[in-house]
């Protein structure tokens, strides 16, 4: 019996090869979607799990008070581990560690420019990543000692045993290598390429042990015996800066591992989610991609049901029951979704590559877990089972009498539900269509929202070696300046495009004692805002012509948040020095362009220590824009190359820097823009199935509207007619639902668009103007039709 | 075998009811040979469906084979269609999707019969029917007397003691009619099977051995040919 269905299961694809294909095709991609959101989904839920006991693992953060609210940041005091490893109980291990930054790693001719962090033995015993090569057990503990990951010691030694072979740090520290980790998954919020003992930090920056409760800089790692534990002491863990300073205002509290990646996003001191709210999105995609594949697959298997229902009649009148029919009817779905799911690996293992590179991410499919081809085949038979579920149902119940005598559909009913689906699959695709264009609308918004300075032929070149030294610097400036390759040059001692370097420290006359606010203080030299582009609102930049030591120049946030009425001139306190402003900048968009502006104080003076000026980090150059660039950029690199050889020059063009701060929204529109794409597209093949459906139903209506002589144009007219409606309908339902989601998003936003009724009217067009073109296919072909092919049936 | 008491069929459209039979009373026995004859539009193919239950009666009793059958649920109506009833339909009726033995095993599959069993029944069928040699062949690559015989073959493969047949030469050539009318009268003398056909044309009905005349829904005139 089983084999019989079979083989006429397989015979009904291939006689009807074009509806196979339509609907295996449909499938295939509802499919593919649908399995490519969920690798993303799952890829994002595994963040940080890797660990053996990623559960039972916290990361330090602090909660301060910043100008009557709580900020939340995940930097600690170096002494806060021995601290908590002394005090709480329950503790198994508790690490310091720096944040991963880039340092010059060298052997023999190759260099390279990666991510490094310090740690010590216990943030292995907390991460345990896989060693490859050396002892876990004695790593991290002799100073000069550094750990590689399997790419960086292929890069640097090739074929060769990196075991106790000497390797250079920023062409100072010799490090030997004691051992080899697997790579970093990508999936991890810790992302390096060498480790190196916190020893080697501390001999290098006493300061680093000395600095007390602070110098908030470091990430701590906890990791408890267990569960039971964590209240205990999250609660001795609330008061620990309380201990060490009774005027400090700061919290710390545990979070979890496995929630720092998908939590992040913290209001008021509480966790309110963060990106996990992306991935449930992504998640809904993937559920609503599927079930408009299936609802698809229903509408094409239920316009067919002409051809079906002799069969049926026969069936029934040779002794069929109902259930072994719907159990044919499975089969044939279940076989097609199979056949989808064949056709959606295919389209999956040609996507993964372009989506990865796409989302900078590595989704790969794990052919020898267990858990893929469960999924893999739970969502076959969960597609198939659905999609079938109602052919099957509506298809099974003709009654032979009636099918036998020749087939009418009156069957007003079943045309609603039809009717019903396609207004869901587009009601569905129209939300889709407008989620997409306010996400466009958004991003290029913020993207042409003013940023405080010009961004266009800025360079930004990273300051290492050599160049700390005072002397080497101004050299540098100097013969840029000269060489004609740029027309303004400053240094400062942070990346333009990043935040951090915050400070509590600042008093003003009249300030509220309780109110804390926090500023981000930098230094520069001279010509700072000329090189940016940024206008001084009042007073000038720092210059040579001057004695700039106690000055400082502040942005427009700051003076509103002191209440300066006459800034120019006037003293205030910053980390206890008393400093006078002796000019007001724009302000300028650092870290976030989504965010309003920090207040910001910048003064002149870099911190010396042997004559290395050890704070600056950048200098921002602004290219000449009457020379070629790339030959300005020879210039440029040919300079560095010869003041500061043996590190490799890292310049930036400060668009690109400032581009990667939209790659989330611009992820977000893309992939919007593929599934609901994909979605209009599965849509428009539903249409089809139901328009195939119509027109074989209104044959005859349409044979005699013919004969009674309708123009072609009368007839594609009434036809289309009918799902113009529908298709409005389903954007009527879709707005409210549009405008709810996106209004919701966009509320995370400062600065955001308002939403106007151009991406409503956008959806409406489109689908509309796909509807009318898939359908009219079908209904110009029936409009040409010889009337007297349906009648004479009669 | 078969007992009609006062069947009635009408339609009732806005209060005014539309009769198709009216007080049908009649009596078939095991191994008759019933050839229901009448005008178009007179009741012929609803009496035939009423017979092979395909329809129920609006009013009046139906008993088959001593069991009273006139409203009886889905699961015992199919089973009496897996070992009792065959039909035979004008317009064939084969399974587009399948061979000639395939249409011809169908009904012995849902009887749940033996793979051998089933095997050696289709062989049978063929033999007799002199189809072996078409038996891989699609319905639309036979003619239209030749599906008829399929159409034949895969009633009698089930071993049903009646054959409901709705004018079953009504689009064949009289070449071909001729021999399914033959084909008929061999399987009701030999075998005793039981055949109910409805027919327009009085040749096919002599094969039969009784006539019922209807004429808007009544029975005008039984008639036994074999008395005659």
């Amino acid at each position: 019996m089983f084999k019989l269905n079979f083989k006429i299961a397989l015979r009904n694809l291939w006689k009807n090869k074009a509806y196979t294909f339509i609907n295996a095709g449909g499938l295939a991609i509802g499919l593919a979607s649908c399995m490519l959101l969920l690798l993303y989904v799952t890829y994002e839920l595994g963040y940080d799990k890797q660990f053996t006991h990623y559960e039972n693992t916290y990361i330090v953060y602090s909660n301060q008070k910043n100008a009557g609210e709580l900020t939340t940041n995940a930097y600690t005091p170096a002494v806060m581990a021995s601290e908590l490893k002394a005090k709480i109980p329950g503790a198994i291990a508790v690490s310091h560690s720096t944040y991963p930054e880039n340092h010059l790693i060298s052997y023999k001719e190759g260099s390279f420019n990666k991510l490094g962090l310090f740690g010590d033995p216990d943030f292995l015993k907390i991460l345990d990543y896989k060693f490859l090569k050396g002892n876990p057990a004695s790593v991290l503990r002799e100073v000069n000692s550094v750990i590689l990951t399997a790419t960086m010691a292929r890069n640097l030694f090739g074929s060769e045993d990196p075991i106790n072979k000497t390797i250079k740090i920023d062409n100072k520290e010799w490090l030997k290598v004691e051992a080899v980790i697997e790579d970093v998954p990508k999936n991890s919020s810790i992302q390096f390429s060498y480790l190196m003992p916190w020893r080697l930090l501390a001999q290098e920056n006493p300061a680093v042990e000395y600095g007390g409760w602070g110098n908030f800089s470091y990430l701590t790692l906890v990791q408890l015996q267990g569960e039971q534990f964590f209240s205990q002491a999250n609660d001795l863990i609330r008061t620990v800066y309380k201990q060490h300073d009774s005027y400090s205002t700061m919290e710390a509290f545990l979070h979890p591992l496995s929630k720092w990646h998908l939590y992040a996003q913290f209001e008021n001191g509480k966790s309110v989610g963060g990106k996990i709210g992306q991935v449930r999105i992504f998640l809904l995609l993937a559920v609503c991609i599927l079930l408009i594949a299936c609802v698809n697959f229903m509408n094409l298997s239920t316009a067919r049901s002409e051809k079906r229902a002799k069969e049926v009649g026969v069936r029934k009148a040779i002794g069929s029951s109902r259930k072994s029919l719907i159990g044919q009817f499975m089969l044939e779905s279940l076989l097609l979704s199979f056949l989808g799911m064949l056709a959606a690996f295919i389209l999956l293992e040609v996507a993964l590559p372009y989506f990865n590179n796409l989302l900078n991410i590595q989704l790969a499919i794990y052919y020898t877990d267990w858990k893929f081809w469960s999924a893999l085949i739970g969502l076959t038979l969960l597609t198939g089972v659905v999609a079938g579920s109602y052919p099957a149902f509506y298809l099974s119940s003709f009654e032979p009498v009636k099918v036998l005598k020749g087939f009418k559909t009156g069957g007003g009913s079943s045309l609603s539900i039809r009717q019903v689906l396609v207004v869901f699959q587009f009601s569905f695709a129209a939300c889709l269509i407008v989620c997409t264009a306010v996400i466009y609308q958004q991003l290029n918004y913020i993207r042409n929202k003013p940023i405080g300075y010009s961004k266009n032929n800025l360079l930004e070149i990273r300051i290492d070696g050599n160049l700390k030294s005072k002397e080497k610097l101004q050299l540098l400036e100097d013969q840029l300046l000269t060489s004609g390759a740029v027309t303004h040059v400053a240094h400062f001692n942070q990346s333009i495009s990043e935040g951090g370097m915050l400070t509590w420290g600042v008093d003003w006359p009249g300030k509220n004692k309780n109110d804390e606010v926090i500023f981000a203080y930098r230094s520069t030299g001279y010509g700072f805002a000329k090189t940016m582009g940024t206008p001084m609102v009042l007073g000038r930049e720092f210059s040579p012509r001057f004695a700039d030591s106690a000055s400082v120049i502040v942005n427009e946030t700051a003076i509103k948040i002191m209440g300066l009425k006459n800034p120019i001139g006037s003293y205030f306190k910053a980390d206890d020095k008393r400093v006078k402003i002796i000019g007001v900048m724009k302000d300028f968009v650092m870290e976030s362009p989504y965010e309003r502006a920090k207040p910001m104080i910048i003064d002149n003076q870099m911190n010396f220590s042997d004559g290395q000026m050890t704070q600056v980090r950048v200098i921002v150059a602004r290219l000449n824009t009457s020379e070629n660039i790339s030959s300005s950029i020879d210039k440029i690199d040919g300079i560095f190359k010869a003041i500061n050889p043996g590190f490799p020059v890292q310049r930036k063009f400060v668009d690109d820097n400032f581009e990667a701060k939209f790659q989330n929204e611009k992820l977000l529109g893309t992939m919007a823009n593929w599934f609901g794409g994909f979605a209009v597209f599965i849509s428009c093949l539903g249409l089809l199935g139901l328009a195939l459906f119509m027109a074989e139903q209104r044959k005859k209506e349409i044979s005699i509207r013919k004969v009674l002589g309708a123009s072609n144009l009368n007839i594609v007219t009434l036809l289309n007619k009918e799902f113009i409606r529908l298709v409005a309908l389903a954007n009527l339902m879709a707005f409210p639902l549009g405008y709810i989601v996106m209004n919701h998003w966009l509320s995370s936003y400062s600065f955001r668009v308002a939403i106007s009724f151009l991406p409503f009217a956008i959806a409406l067009c489109l689908s509309l103007l796909i509807a009318i073109l898939t359908v009219s296919v079908q209904s110009v072909k029936v409009a040409n039709a010889n009337p007297i092919d349906a009648l004479k049936y009669e | 075998m078969i007992k009609l008491e006062n069947i009635e069929k009408y339609y009732a459209n806005k209060g005014l009811k539309s009769y198709i039979l009216r007080h049908v009373s009649t009596t078939i026995e095991q191994g008759e040979f019933v050839s229901i004859m009448g005008p178009s539009g007179a009741g012929k193919s609803t009496l035939l469906n009423i017979l092979g239950m395909l329809e129920e009666p609006t009013y009046g009793t139906y008993e088959f084979m001593g069991e009273n059958v006139t409203a009886l649920n889905e699961r015992k109506r199919i089973e009496l269609y897996r070992n009792h009833i065959g039909f035979v339909f004008q317009a064939y009726h084969l399974i587009d999707e399948m061979t000639v033995a395939e249409n011809i095993e169908a009904p012995l599959l849902y009887k749940k019969i033996g793979s051998a069993e089933r095997k050696s029944r289709v062989a049978d069928m063929l033999d007799r029917f002199n189809i072996v040699g078409k038996k891989d062949l699609f319905p639309n690559q036979l003619s239209g007397g030749q599906q008829q015989l399929v159409g034949i073959a895969r009633a009698l493969a089930a071993q049903p003691s009646i054959i409901l047949a709705d004018e079953p030469t009504g689009n064949l050539q009289s070449a071909q009619a001729l021999q399914i009318m033959e084909l008929f009268k061999t399987l009701n003398r030999k075998e005793g099977i039981t055949i109910i056909q409805v027919t327009h044309a009085e040749v096919n009905a002599a094969y039969g051995s009784r006539i019922l005349h209807l004429l808007d829904g009544v029975i005008k005139e039984d008639l036994n040919l074999v008395n005659v």
